[in-house]
Order: C-alpha cells, then structure tokens, then sequence
C-alpha cells in the first residue's frame, strides 16, 4: 500500500505542472527573438534550455552556434561520445531508464521461476541492462549543465570576493558560458572556459537550468 | 434803474446760452491714453476727462484687453487758456496678445481711441527707457503710382505684385501696403484682403512692417503686409487689395461747416463740427495678372508641380549602421517657389532599401514662406551588410525665370552596414562558416510543454517511480522460490514415455539402462549430490527396503547392458510401477 501510495503520488507530481509550462519550440522561438534584437546573453540561454529539452533539433543547434559565433563567444568542441550521449532526449532516456528497470526485475523474476528458460529472461535482462546504461550515461552527460550559466551582460565583472566593491579579476563577454560552483547571498563563483574564477552579480547569469521555484 | 433793467434783461437774454453750455459741457468728455503703442505684457492707462457731472464710467468689453479701474479724481483741466473743472477716471488697459485695437468712447459722445500692441521682441520707439534706437526721421515721399488717397484723404491702399507674367503655381510675393494719415485714421480693424478668384493665397505676415513718411503734406503711418499667391489656372485676373479702418470724418455739409468754423468759442465749435470716427473700407485700385501654363514640352516623368528655384543636397546618418537598424536620409530643398508643392515622390526609387514614409519640416526664411528650406527625412533600413550606397535623388521643378524644367540631383552616397545577429555575417563582417546562413525561422506553436527543465531522472517524485518497480520486483523475486519437482517433472514424463515405449518393443536393454539414468538423476537432484556418489549403502540408508528393489534393477540393467537379458512384459509392468513410484515420489 505504502509503494502504491508513493508511485500515485510521484506520477501525479510529474503531471501536474507546478510552474508555468517550458516547451523547447517555444523557447526556441523565444531565443530568436531575442537573437534579432541584439541580445545575444539571452538568445544563448533560450537556446541552451531549448536544447536541454530537445538536444537533437538541428534548427537548435545551428542558431545557437550562429549566435555564438556572432557574438565572438567560442566554445570547445564535444567529442563524438558526448554528442551521441547527448543526442538522447532526456525524457525519452528517463522513460528507457524505466523500461530497462523493469526489463532487468522482471527477466530475474523469471529466470527465478523457470530457470530452464534461459534465453527469454537472459534476452530481457541483457535489453534492460543496455537501456539502464544508457539512461545513466545520459544523466552523467548532462550533470555538467545543471550548474551552467551564460553571461547575459557584456562585460561583466567577476570579481575576487563576494561583494559589489570588490576589486574585479576579469571580464566575462555576453553569451559566455560559465559553470557555478559556489553561491554566496546575491554572488555565484563561476569558473569560465579558461579556467578562472570569480564572483559575478546573479543579475548578470542566467542558469541553464533554473533552479525549482527559481528566476526563470 | 435803467442799468438794473439792462443787467436783468442781459441775464435773461444769456440764460438759454448758459443753458446750452451747461448742457454741453454735461456732454463734453475726451479720453486719451497713454501709451498708444505698449509691449505685450506691458499696460497703458486710458484716462477720461469729463466736464460735465458723470458719476462713472462703464467699461467696455473688448476680445484680448483686460480693463481694470484705478480709481476718480476731481481736477481742473485746461482747455484752450480756460481753467474748467474737471472729473478723471483713470483706467488701466492690459492686453492678452498683440494687435491693433480700437477702444470705442466710454463718456457720451467721445470718440474711440487705437491701441496697438506689439510683441515683446519688437522694438517700441515710444518707450521712455528704450534701449533701441531712435526711430528713423520722417522721410518726404510721394504716392505710388497709380494710387488715389481715399477716406476724404486719410488713407491708401496699394497693392504691389510684379508686373511680369506668372506661371500656374508659381507663389509670387504680394505686398499689401496701407497708408493712414496720423489723427484721421482712429484704427485698422483687422487685417487688409486680397480679393480676387482663381488664387490661392499665403498668410499675411503677421506682424506689419511700420514706417511714417510725409505724402502730400500729410504725415502718414504706413503699414506693410506680405504675402504669396499662386495661380490655379491661366489666364488674365483682376486682383485689388481691402483693409478695413476707422476714419475721423465730418458729417456736416460744407455749408455747416464753415458755420461752425465762424463760431468764436472753441467748445462751440467743437460741438458743432459734426466730426465723428467712421468705419469703411478702403479698396486698392485693380491689378491686371496674367497667368501663363506650365509648357508640356519637356516636362520630366518626375515633376510634382514645384515652381521656382531650387536647390538640393542630402545627407545620412548615422553613415555605419547595423543591418536592420534604420538610418535616416534627409533631403534639403532650399530656395523660392511653392514648397507646398515640393513632395517626397523622389524617395521612390530608393531599390534595396526598406523604407517608411518620409517626413518633412518646412522652414521658411521670409515671412510669407515663399522663400526657405524644405528638410524630408527618409527613414532607411538595409537588409544585407556591405558597403551599400543610397542612390542620387532627382528633384525636377520649373524655373520661371529660365522659363524651362530643370533638375537637381544629389550624389550618391555611402554606407557601411555592419552585420546584426539575423544576417547570417558576425559582427565584423566576416562571414561565419558552417550552418549560419543567418537565423533559422521560429517553430510552429509548441504542443509539448514540461512543468520544468530539470531531466526526468533527476526529479524525486520520477525517481520513486523506478525505485517502486524495482521493490515490487525484488518482492517478487523473493515470493517466487524455484521448486526442483516442478523443474523436473516434465523430464520424469519424458522418462517414463521412453520406458514405456521400450517395454512395448521388448527392448530390456534400453528400458533398464533409461530406469537407471533416470532414477540416479532424480536421486541427485532429491538428495543435491554427485550421481557419481550415489553408491548401494547409500541407496540402502536413504530408501530402506525399496532400495534393494532399486539396487535389483540396477543389477538388472548391468546384466542386460553387459549379456543378453531377456525380460517378460509381466517383469516390465512391474519395474515400470517401481520407477513411476520412485519420480512420483520426487514430486510430492
């Protein structure tokens, strides 16, 4: 009783949206608007959150690298590895994820039974094994973006300490993508692509994912 | 006695005249004010002086003066070396713009009195502390030609066009000068007209030009309007000039007044000189224009009706723009002619621009507009980046005075346009490889929507889900424990086919050597040992007495496997019975 309540539960907590509803076409539609206005940091951010959502639209991926490189904003190519692990739509890899659970329970379940039947449960714990793997390498992959940020403002300080006055280390340009490591009141540490670290202003950054409840 | 007659009778004789000088002074009363000429902003005081016994003054209600009482004094006044009593009401006069006004008498039988009101700019030569130079000294002239003084002589009106034929459209200047002869002309009310048909006219300037001159003896003010005109169609017109005004005349017959004039006592012949203000119109003599049509020989595709004498140049800003962002072009039509007619059909040949409607400013340089600057701004927006140039704009207009179509055109010009997000180009100008032909177009309408970013897998209320199945799962896998019987009872089936068949054929050979398979592997798997282990005291201790009947038949099968054992079917009934019993057993 106690596991059906729980599973009642999270599927009605999966259905029933608590925020207003992301969609990666309307997202991506929201980057383009923001990519003719001039507004690079924003465009890169949209089209960050659209391709969390749909990591295989080609339409995605060509306006993000056209922003990019528009806005002198380089990124370091992913290899082949990652770009299939991230080829995978997350909400399909979840559902895998599932399926391969299930597929692994039940073929033990069934080989318990009936051990002479070798090749039905093996086949079915072998699929389930491949699906949970593939799950887990999509998870792994895509970990790294749910701590990173895009610059949304030009020039933008990143500074030593956590504080408005503090002196600054460097400048970060619009539309760069940095990973947060740290938060402190209204300051996030940020580590960019060459490797430095600093404070930058949370008004400045725009999470890729944003946090539950957060700034969207 | 007599002398007494004589004075009483002298009385008597003077009682009517006291009377009607009694009477008259009642009704004697002049009013002066003082400036006649103020700023706006500034006041004047009108004071009436009266002679006779008014208790007060009811004030007048004229458009665009404020009038205020100051206060009533008693005085004497001087009139002619004679001291009267006299009774002043002072009145303080503000305007709200300016203008010439005509104030009318506010005592019986008083006369109206102008006041003209300028705009604080302008210089007022009748201001005790006026920084401004003097006024010009008076300058002797004479009328225009062709001019008649009207009003008895008080005032002209001339109308002043060049005398060459004009063109239809053409705006031509117009003057309209008004000459008032100074303490006749009580007013101009309201501004002089131009009367004529198939014109079409300018403002007048608003404020005239003034000057005095002496014509013909007299002392004059002349005023001077401009303005422009334009011919609608060709042909000859008549065109004469109005200007309303209130004039000082007298309505007495020559024959009364040189009665009056014979009169000794100067309030009797002020009484008696029946001048009193006037209004009339006075009206300039005609002018003959003729009217010629615009020549078709020549005409440019392009011509919008402008004539005059133009001149263009152009200008862009800013000259480095961003694709997409706008640009303003602007276009300057300088010098004389109908600028109304001057439009911005020039703009139209602007190729790979995306324009919007132009706008225009007009900013003239004389009074009327004939003469000044028309400005079009031309909003532009290129689609592509490069070097771009606006193409020359041609403007076509008729000159009058070359009598033939001209054209004036500007070079072209220019522009650096930068590349923008949506022109497929970085922003330097180098183009960006790979799939960057500019912005890919928007989606259609989303459908599906998620509740937020984060992956599936990595929400708790989702984790559960997983993590539920696999308890369930586990559960299951417990619950379910494998039972060997059941894993074998299908073989014991198979077994006791074989045995049953090889009993049919007589094959005592093959039917023991089956039994005895069969009934080791069942032992091994009943009792989880090695069929190699199972020996005859085990098979003796674990089955008591129906294990020397197993051990029988495997000595049996030794016998038949090893020598030529011969069987009956009474024997194979039996050992079948014992092996059925020995895999039943198993199952239970």
């Amino acid at each position: 009783m106690l596991i059906a309540a729980l599973a009642l539960w999270a599927g009605q907590a999966i259905a029933q949206p608590s925020q207003p509803p992301y969609s990666a076409d309307g997202l991506y539609n929201l980057a383009n608007t923001y990519a003719r206005a001039g507004k690079p940091g924003l465009a890169v951010l949209n089209y960050e959150r659209a391709a969390v959502l749909a990591p295989d639209d080609p339409d995605i991926k060509a306006n993000l690298a056209y922003v990019r490189a528009s806005a002198h904003v380089l990124v370091k190519p992913r290899n082949r590895f990652v770009r299939l692990g991230e080829a995978t739509n997350p909400t399909t890899a979840a559902w895998l994820g599932l399926l391969g659970v299930a597929l692994v329970g039940i073929g033990l379940v069934v080989r318990r039974i009936a051990p002479r039947l070798l090749w039905i449960p093996g086949g079915g714990f072998l699929l389930g094994v491949v699906l949970i793997a593939l799950t887990a390498s999509n998870a792994m992959l895509l970990w790294p973006r749910m701590h990173e940020a895009i610059v949304l403002i030009d020039q933008t300080p990143a500074r030593v300490s956590p504080v408005p006055m503090a002196d600054t280390a460097f400048l970060l340009r619009e539309a760069e993508s940095v990973t947060m490591t740290a938060e402190h009141e209204d300051f996030m540490l940020i580590r960019n692509g060459s490797g430095l670290s600093g404070w930058v202003s949370r008004a400045n950054l725009g999470a890729v994912v944003p946090p539950v409840g957060g700034e969207r | 006695m007599r002398w007494s007659k004589i004075f009483i009778a002298s009385l008597c004789l003077l009682a009517p005249v006291e009377y009607a000088m009694a009477q008259t002074l009642d009704e004697l009363a002049f009013e002066t004010i003082e400036p006649s000429r103020i700023k706006l902003g500034e006041s004047a005081i009108l004071r009436v002086t009266s002679f006779g016994r008014i208790k007060d003054v009811a004030l007048p209600t004229i458009p665009g003066l404020i009038f205020e009482t100051m206060g009533r004094s008693q005085g004497f006044d001087f009139i002619n070396g004679s001291t009267l009593p006299a009774t002043f009401f002072l009145i303080r006069i503000t305007p709200q713009f300016a203008g010439m006004f005509s104030i009318p008498g506010l005592a019986p039988n008083s006369r109206s009195i102008g006041l003209e009101v300028v705009k604080g700019d302008e210089p007022n030569p009748y201001t005790w502390r006026s920084q401004q130079p003097a006024p010009a000294p008076v300058v002797t002239a004479s009328l225009p030609k062709g001019v008649q003084l009207q009003a008895g002589g008080a005032a002209f009106v001339h109308l002043a066009i060049p005398a060459r034929p004009v063109y239809v459209g053409e705006s031509v200047p117009v003057q309209i000068e008004v000459g008032l002869r100074a303490g006749i002309v009580t007013s101009v009310n309201g501004l002089p007209t131009l009367k004529g048909s198939d014109f079409t006219f300018n403002n007048l300037s608003k404020q005239p030009e003034r000057r005095e001159e002496t014509i013909e003896g007299g002392a004059f003010v002349l005023l001077t309007w401009h303005s422009a005109l334009a011919a609608v169609k060709p042909g000859e017109f008549a065109l004469s000039a109005q200007a309303p005004l209130t004039v000082k005349m007298s309505t007495l017959s020559a024959a009364d007044r040189a009665v009056a004039s014979r009169l000794a006592f100067p309030l009797l012949q002020s009484m008696y000189s029946g001048i009193a203000p006037r209004e009339m119109t006075i009206e300039s003599s005609p002018f003959q224009l003729k009217v010629l049509p615009l020549p078709t020989e020549g005409q440019p595709d392009n011509f919008s009706g402008a004539v005059g004498e133009f001149r263009v140049s152009s200008d862009v800003s800013p000259a480095n723009v961003a694709a997409g962002e706008p640009l303003t072009l602007r276009l300057h039509i300088s010098g004389a002619g109908n600028f109304d007619r001057v439009d911005s059909t020039m703009f139209d040949h602007l190729d790979h621009w995306k324009t919007y409607p132009a706008k225009s400013t007009f900013t003239p340089s004389d009074a009327v507009g004939n003469e000044g600057e028309k400005v079009f701004e031309q909003p532009l927006i290129a689609a592509q980046p490069g070097e771009r140039s606006i193409p020359g704009l041609e403007f076509s207009y008729f000159n009058p005075n070359t009598r033939q179509y001209e054209r004036a055109q500007t070079p072209a010009i220019k522009v650096i346009v930068a590349a923008s997000l949506a022109s497929g180009v970085s922003l330097d100008g180098a183009v960006v490889t790979g799939a960057t032909r500019g912005l890919r177009p928007d989606h259609r309408i989303p459908q599906n929507q998620v509740s937020e970013l984060r992956p599936l897998y990595f929400r708790v209320p989702f984790l559960i889900i997983p993590t539920t199945l696999a308890l369930l799962l586990a559960g299951s896998w417990f619950a379910v424990r494998p039972r060997a019987a059941r894993a074998t009872s299908k073989a014991a089936e198979r077994v006791l086919a074989k045995l049953d068949a090889a009993a049919r054929t007589g094959d005592s050979s093959s039917f023991f050597e089956v039994a005895r398979q069969a009934l080791l592997h069942n032992f091994a798997i009943r009792w989880q040992m090695p069929v190699d282990q199972i020996t005859v005291a085990e098979l003796k201790a674990r089955l008591g007495t129906s294990g020397e009947a197993v051990e029988r038949l495997f000595a049996i099968a030794d016998e038949a496997k090893y020598s030529d054992y011969h069987s009956g079917r009474t024997d194979f009934q039996h050992w079948l019975s014992l092996i059925r019993g020995q895999l039943a057993g198993d199952r239970e």
